[in-house]
């Protein structure tokens, strides 16, 4: 009886654990929920166990308690992958806003051989729908325009 | 905006260790007279100091993030500065700057606030037997999950209005970020178009390239990002 309370005390952590977790993962919170239902299941119903584990085809309840454990350490790898990422999206958000505000502007370090736009050629500007607001118009050279 | 002049063009480039090849792409880019954004992605040779000489901008991660991450802070650079049309564009010199017209012109013609690179509505070049294979199965997955009728879902040049860009709401910073914006597209309800583009395979893109196992990281990448917000 000690150990069949201390169980469920345990699981209605998980229980509340998953329900605080819906939020950010519901696919969390659900098999959570699934896997500490079953535990408060054979906690309180072992002899069931054996039952259930033929009907699944086991054959012995310790196993199938066994394999449920496995599922369970897998909802928490799970867990685990799932705040790895949202930590990495925050890190992500931080390098982001770093490289922004660092953003280097090295139009005055153009090598004299590169062209800058407002020598851009006609030919090259020849489309005029999307013809920079400082391109030089048609019937302008580049010289005109500079 | 987007009826008779596109004023502010940014080209986004996303770039890691690519001082072999960064050169040529940026020069070309620039020669056609487009603002370009390099954004290095914590290249640990000379990406970013070869890249400085020539790009409009070049914006620096901390640290390798990866090309989706690198795509979104390229987005957001141009949107900050007023882009009115923004262009992505691999720089393993795969992409050919003179689809670029193509891109807006279909944006113009259709209406449309994404113009989306096929390399299949052409005749792609020296294209690998196994890649052909693969991309047409994310093909038939981004369509069997996207509803979005497409002939190349992991092209990287695009073109997409500035309306378009704030629709893309973009979290996966690896591979799986392709998929994810056309996902996003889907979403959206925005209208899209596809342009034939040319990609020039070469040794040296084909080494930068996806390879087949990244195509399982693609997909783990994507449920992953399902399962939580």
């Amino acid at each position: 009886m000690i150990a069949q309370l201390v169980l469920s005390l345990l699981l209605a952590v998980v229980l509340l654990y998953a329900w605080a977790q819906y939020r950010r993962s519901p696919i969390v919170t659900i098999l959570s929920c699934v896997v500490s239902l079953m535990g408060f299941y054979f906690v309180w119903l072992p002899s069931h166990a054996t039952r259930v584990a033929e009907f699944v085809g086991i054959g012995r309840g310790a196993d199938l308690i066994l394999y449920v454990w496995a599922c369970i350490s897998l909802v928490v790898l799970l867990n685990l992958h799932l705040k790895l990422r949202t930590q990495h999206e925050l890190l992500t958000q931080l390098a982001r806003s770093i490289a922004l505000a660092n953003a280097a502007l090295p139009e005055d370090a153009r090598p004299v051989d590169a062209p800058r736009k407002s020598s851009l050629t006609e030919a090259q500007m020849s489309q005029p729908r999307y013809r920079r607001t400082d391109a030089p118009t048609p019937g302008q050279t580049a010289d005109q325009s500079a | 905006m987007r009826n008779d002049s596109f004023s502010s063009i940014w080209v986004v480039c996303p770039a890691y260790n690519e001082s072999s090849a960064i050169v040529s792409v940026i020069t070309r880019l620039r020669q056609a007279g487009y603002d370009v954004v390099v954004v290095d992605d914590g290249s640990a040779d000379d990406t970013r100091q070869l890249a400085s000489t020539l790009a409009t901008a070049v914006v620096s991660h901390p640290i390798n993030l990866g090309q989706g991450a690198a795509l979104k802070t390229g987005i957001d650079y141009a949107l900050e500065q007023g882009a009115d049309v923004i262009v992505t564009f691999d720089t393993d010199g795969q992409h050919r700057a003179s689809d670029i017209p193509r891109l807006l012109d279909a944006l113009v013609s259709n209406q449309a606030d994404f113009a989306l690179g096929s390399r299949f509505l052409s005749e792609p070049l020296n294209m690998p037997r196994m890649r052909r294979i693969l991309l047409w199965g994310a093909t038939l997955f981004t369509v069997a999950t996207t509803g979005l009728r497409l002939t190349d879902t992991h092209n990287g040049l695009r073109a997409m209005t500035r309306r378009g860009a704030q629709a893309l709401r973009l979290r996966q910073n690896r591979m799986a970020h392709a998929s994810e914006l056309l996902a996003e597209i889907a979403r959206s309800r925005l209208r899209y178009v596809e342009v034939p583009v040319t990609i020039d395979y070469t040794t040296y893109s084909l080494a930068k390239g996806q390879r087949t196992g990244d195509f399982v990281m693609i997909l783990l990448d994507l449920l992953a990002g399902k399962l939580y917000r």
